[in-house]
Order: structure tokens, then sequence, then C-alpha cells
């Protein structure tokens, strides 16, 4: 179709229909997502009463019962650049109740014995080349699981033009959106599962894992209500990154001998199938 | 497409949360729906540790199913009756690893390492050392083997103390280092003849008769092997792996044959039946692959993550609820003849008197369902040339109102 001789035409038609006509959706990938059956909202009673109980039994589900409160150990690769260091400090103030150690060379089977040790929650490994922070690897313990993400695009505070000091200490909310796949959902309880459970809602601050074509993008704000109480201003605190899931793996960290339960490596082009198909 | 002759596949399924499922796989697969799907146990009763970590047919005829839980309980079910009995494996501490039956005595393992027969006066228990699985040689129930984590295979004949085979592991390597072993599952093939596979990365074929060492041993670059399983073949079994590959495996010219794509997560379970491959992963997803062409069959999401999976080969096993595969039928037959609606229409009237009545129904109706698709084959023909008719027509309109659409934009 020739676009530009009929947009005045397209345009007058649309004037004359009026404004009761409804609203069309954009078509966009998003809103054309090839459907999955692993979705708990496409599923009968039956099964979404199956996944419910799959959740409640799996390794997150005392979190979510609020029956412990976090406490997170986060690491590096070896002699991590200054970048790398800062990006973990700021994630320490950013999650409550999370302290950051050097590795000294530890293997990863290792640091989890120790934080296990520690009664540690979680253990979080961010990993640097050339000077850029570009993995992450999430591992819940004492029992799994373990995932393990590409990060990217990583922005420090600095790098923002803010400061670092504008964080509080309060603990943050936390917004977890679009995970809807049953992947999803254990991706984002994962996320979930590092911050506590209640937030203080006197230091307006709050954390988004917001997932958008299976990218999870990481933001951090704080919030102000309008004086009418309708709308909020956001000012945003940093540090941002974006999350791509590599692999989900059953247990605590073992790639060699460990049993997976999704795993893209080695398979793309059989499971990207098409652009209209996300896994989170 | 040819039209070939509908089997139907009855499968079992276990999860890592308990639930326990029947499937009716129907090699025709238009006829594959979510309701030949039902679940065995009430999924709203299930515990924390209700986890099937193991799973096998109780009896040649294939009407028991064993199934031992991580809290150590061992339940039998009747593929016809339900739940019948339970045990408990508390002689030892850990998840059943290994169930059997031996004669009508129960052979259960943990993977702490202990085997016990039990008897009715008293119970025999065995120990093995730390074990990752025990199987029952389903020809001679008297020879069970083990197997684990730096535990190598042993093969034990109930009765003895002492175990009949031993395996020995392979020489070290150039660097005068040892290879480490980790038996993760086993078969048998014949009574002499046991497959193993490894996390190691291994695949090694012993004779009993032959020599301590492994007579064939296939590495696999260091992938690691959750599970094996009896190949159409004697010198050939089906291997799945921690990353989700499916394998067969040639032993006889030691190397990985076919691979089965598909899986994004471990495969938990591989069985196999009619020419098809059966596997069970931890992407929730239970797939069916043809042996020989490595095309997917079947592929159907199971809501948990999968343990084990069973193929019902001696004997089938009616659906439960069997009311919507009769509506299937009586849609089927509408059209047909007046004599089958009558049939159909006294059904009904059957179904109400009782579960087990229905049950006999459903066997009853089998034989004159498999008659009606052999007289129904004309009928097909017809009604698949009168498909094509429409969509013809509908393809032509569908041409008109685009040719209109056109000149209105033209113009």
């Amino acid at each position: 179709m020739a676009r530009g001789k009929d947009k005045k035409k397209r345009k007058l038609e649309k004037k004359q229909e009026g404004d009761d006509v409804p609203k069309k959706v954009p078509h966009t990938l998003e809103s054309l997502r090839e459907k999955d059956e692993t979705m708990p909202a496409n599923a009968d009673t039956e099964e979404q009463e199956e996944a419910q109980k799959d959740m409640e039994l799996d390794e997150m589900a005392t979190y979510f019962e609020n029956a412990y409160e976090p406490k997170v150990l986060i690491t590096y690769s070896d002699n991590p650049h200054t970048k790398t260091r800062t990006f973990g400090r700021e994630l320490m103030k950013i999650i409550p109740n999370s302290l950051s150690r050097y590795r000294q060379r530890s293997s990863v089977k290792r640091i989890v014995q120790s934080a296990i040790r520690e009664d540690m929650t979680d253990v979080i490994i961010v990993n640097e080349n050339q000077k850029q922070p570009n993995g992450f690897l999430l591992i819940h313990l004492p029992s799994g699981p373990t995932a393990h993400f590409r990060l990217s695009s990583c922005k420090i505070t600095k790098e923002m033009n803010k400061d670092h000091r504008e964080i509080t200490n309060h603990r943050p909310e936390v917004v977890l959106n679009n995970f809807s796949t049953r992947l999803g959902l254990t991706v984002g309880r994962m996320l979930g599962a590092l911050f506590h459970f209640e937030p203080q809602f006197k230091g307006r601050r709050v954390v988004t894992f917001h997932n958008q074509r299976d990218y999870i993008f990481f933001r951090h704000h704080r919030y102000e209500f309008t004086k009418e109480g309708k709308r909020a201003k956001l000012c945003e605190l940093g540090p941002r990154f974006t999350l791509k899931l590599i692999s989900l793996q059953q247990g605590t960290f073992d790639s060699k001998h460990g049993d997976y339960e999704w795993i893209i490596a080695g398979r793309r082009h059989q499971m990207e199938t098409s652009r209209r198909r996300f896994f989170l | 497409m040819q039209i070939k002759e509908d089997k139907e596949i009855d499968l079992f399924v276990a999860s890592r949360i308990g639930s326990f499922k029947h499937i009716k796989y129907h090699t025709d697969p238009s006829k594959n729906s979510k309701k030949c799907i039902e679940n065995l146990v009430d999924i709203k009763t299930l515990q924390k540790d209700d986890n099937i970590t193991c799973m096998v047919w109780g009896s040649p005829e294939q009407t028991d199913i064993l199934i031992g839980r991580k809290t150590q309980q061992i339940q039998v079910y009747n593929t016809l009756h339900g739940f019948t009995k339970s045990y408990t494996a508390d002689f030892g501490s850990g998840d059943v690893v290994g169930l059997g039956r031996h004669g009508r005595r129960l052979v259960a393992a943990v993977s702490e390492g202990v085997v016990q027969v039990y008897g009715k006066k008293e119970n025999v228990t065995y120990n093995v050392g730390k074990i990752d699985r025990m199987k029952i040689f389903d020809g001679d129930t008297t020879m069970f083997a083990t197997g684990g984590e730096e535990n190598d295979l042993k093969v034990y004949r109930i009765g003895e103390a002492e175990p009949l085979f031993v395996a020995k592991n392979l020489p070290h390597d150039w660097l005068q280092l040892r290879k480490s072993v980790w038996v993760s599952d086993l078969t048998f093939l014949s009574p002499s003849e046991l497959a193993v596979c490894s996390r190691h990365g291994y695949i090694r074929l012993y004779d009993t008769r032959a020599q301590r060492r492994p007579v064939c041993n296939v590495e696999c670059d260091k992938m690691a092997a959750t599970c094996i399983s009896k190949g159409f073949d004697e010198r050939q079994v089906f291997v799945g792996f921690g990353r989700g590959q499916l394998h067969q495996v040639d032993l006889r010219r030691g190397h990985l044959d076919k691979g089965y794509k598909g899986a994004a997560g471990a495969i938990t379970g591989v069985v196999i039946s009619h020419g098809s491959v059966i596997s069970c992963s931890l992407d929730r997803h239970l797939r069916v692959h043809r042996a020989d062409t490595k095309e997917l069959l079947y592929k159907q999401y199971l809501t948990s993550k999968l343990s084990c999976v069973l193929v019902q080969t001696a004997s089938s096993t009616p659906m439960k609820d069997v009311q919507p595969e009769m509506k299937e039928e009586l849609e089927m037959k509408e059209e047909t003849a007046l004599e089958d609606l009558e049939s159909a229409s006294e059904k009904p009237q059957k179904r109400s008197d009782g579960e087990q009545s229905q049950e006999i129904d459903a066997k009853k109706m089998k034989p004159s369902t498999e008659g009606s698709t052999v007289a129904d084959d004309e009928d097909a023909i017809i009604s698949l040339l009168r498909s094509t008719e429409r969509q013809k027509k509908k393809r032509d309109k569908m041409k008109k109102n685009k040719k209109a659409k056109s000149v209105f934009h033209n113009a």
C-alpha cells in the first residue's frame, strides 16, 4: 500500500467516523505475542491450581510466607575494577541487609558453602569483562535455584550524574513487572526474594524490575505524590542496568554436573523460532 | 497424509511436587487434547516433601506402580483400583532411589546406601554405600544393581550377602590421574549386560561374564548424563543429559548416534515404546519423538517439574473420567447411523450406575470404535473432499474481496 498518498484520505475518514469508534490497539511485538501455554493466565482452573501449588512448594516459598529476613552476599569476579566495585557497593545500598565482599580467589561452590554457613539467603556474583560488569549470577540458598543473567548497559550513579548519597537506608518497595510465563514467575520470585518483605514506605524508595521482550530492566526511584494525590513524581536515583536470562539451574551452582531447568545455550535457533516469542 | 491406525499409549508421569498423572497419548495427533490427561493425586493435599523420586512398574503385567517419595513413603498404585498400600522406608536416611518387586516382596533402596528386601517375617538389608540409583532386572527379579557418586556399579543377588559383580574403574589416564566415577543411572540389557551413564560424561557397557572393566566406554564430552533407557536394539541405549540433550547411543561403534531436540531443561526420564522415544524434562514438558526420524510427534505442558515417566505396554488403562471421550465419539458418530445414535443414548443411562460399570463400558466400547474407524474411511474421504471444496470457495471469495479493496484504494 502506498502510504503517503493514502494518509490524508485515511485521516479524513477517521475524522468523519468521529470519536465513538474504539481506539485500536497498536500492533507491537508484545501485543502480538505468541500464545504461551505455560502462562497461568491462559490455563484452566485445574492447571492454575497446580501452578499455584507448584509455587507454594518451591524454594522461595518460605520467603513469601515471610518466614525469614533475606541476607544477601554480593561478590565479584577476581580483581574487579572501579566500576564493578562501585556497582556492587551501590547494589549493597539498594538491597537491605546485604554485604559486599571481595572474592579472594575462592570458587563459587566454596562461596556458596560458606554463605550457607553464615546463614545467607542469597548470593550475587557480578562478573566483569573489559572493566565493564557483564554477568550477574544469582544463587538462592540453601538449595537453589541458580539464575545466570547477562548484565548489560550498566550505569552507575556517577555516570548518570547522580549522587549515591541520595540513596537512603530505608527498605525499598519492589515492583516486578510483566513476569508472565511460568519461567518468568520463577525468575521474578527469585529477584523479589532479595529484598525485605516489609518495605519502609517513609523512604519512598522503589526498585523496579521491568520485563520487556525478555530483557529485565532495573530502575531505582524516589517518588513523591502530587498535591492531588493522583500521580507520583519520580526521581531516578540510579544505578540502572539490564538483565537477560541465560540459564536457570536447579540446586546451587554446579554448571558441570547440575540439572538445568531452562537453558538457551546451544539451542537458540530451535527456541527462538519467532520474533514474537518470549520466554519470561 | 496417510491415514494410519490410531494407537493409544498409556503414560504415567510423576513430578517434583508430588503430583502423578495419567496421559493417554494417541498416535493420531488430532485426537490428543487436554482431555487425555488426568490427575491421579489430589493436588490440594500435596505437602512440602512429597517430591516423587522414583517410580517403577510393580508387576510384569504392568498394573501396579510403585512410587517412592522424598518423605520415604512408598506407595503402591493399581491402575484400576487406585492407591492400595503404602510402606515407609525408615531403614536409612535420604530419598528413595530404587524400587522393585521380587516375587511378592518389595525391594527398596534409599540414597544413604541401604537396600531392603521386605519379608513377611524379617526384612533383609544390604549396605552398598551411597547410591544414586538401584534397579532390579525384570527378567530375573533376584538380581539388582546399584551405583552412585564414587560408588561404581555393583550387582547383587538377593539371598547372597556378597555382590555378584563389582565393576572396576578404567585405568588411570596418561597423566596417571584417577578417572572419577559417578553412576547417575543404570539399566539391565540382559542378565549379564548392564549399561551405565554418568554425570562425569560417559556411558559404559559392562558384561559380567567377560571382565570387571567396561567392555565399551563412550565419552560424551563432559555432558552430565542423567537417565538411561534400553533401546530397540540390544546394543543401543537412550541417554538424557542435564542440559537438555537426548541421544541414542550406539554401544557397538561407541559413539553418540541420533540427537532428539526440543527440550529446554534437563531430561529426567526416558522410556521407549512403539518406535517412539518418550522423555520428560525439568522444563515441565513431556515429549514424544519418533525414534528413527527424530521428529517431534507430541509435546505437552504438564504444569510441574517432571521427575519420572512410565509407559504401559502390556495392558491398557481406561481414563477415570470417561465422559469427554464419549462426547467425542458421539460427535463423530452423529452423522453415521441411527443405530449408533441409539446405543449412544443408552450409554448415559449406564453411566449413572457407578464408576466400575463405567470402566467396563469403556473397555467394551473399544472394539466398536476401532470397527467404526474402518467403516468411516470412505466417509472421511468424502468429508475431506467437501472441506477442500469449501476452502476453494473461501479462497475465491477472499480474492474477490481483495480485488474490490484494491480498486477502492486505487480510485
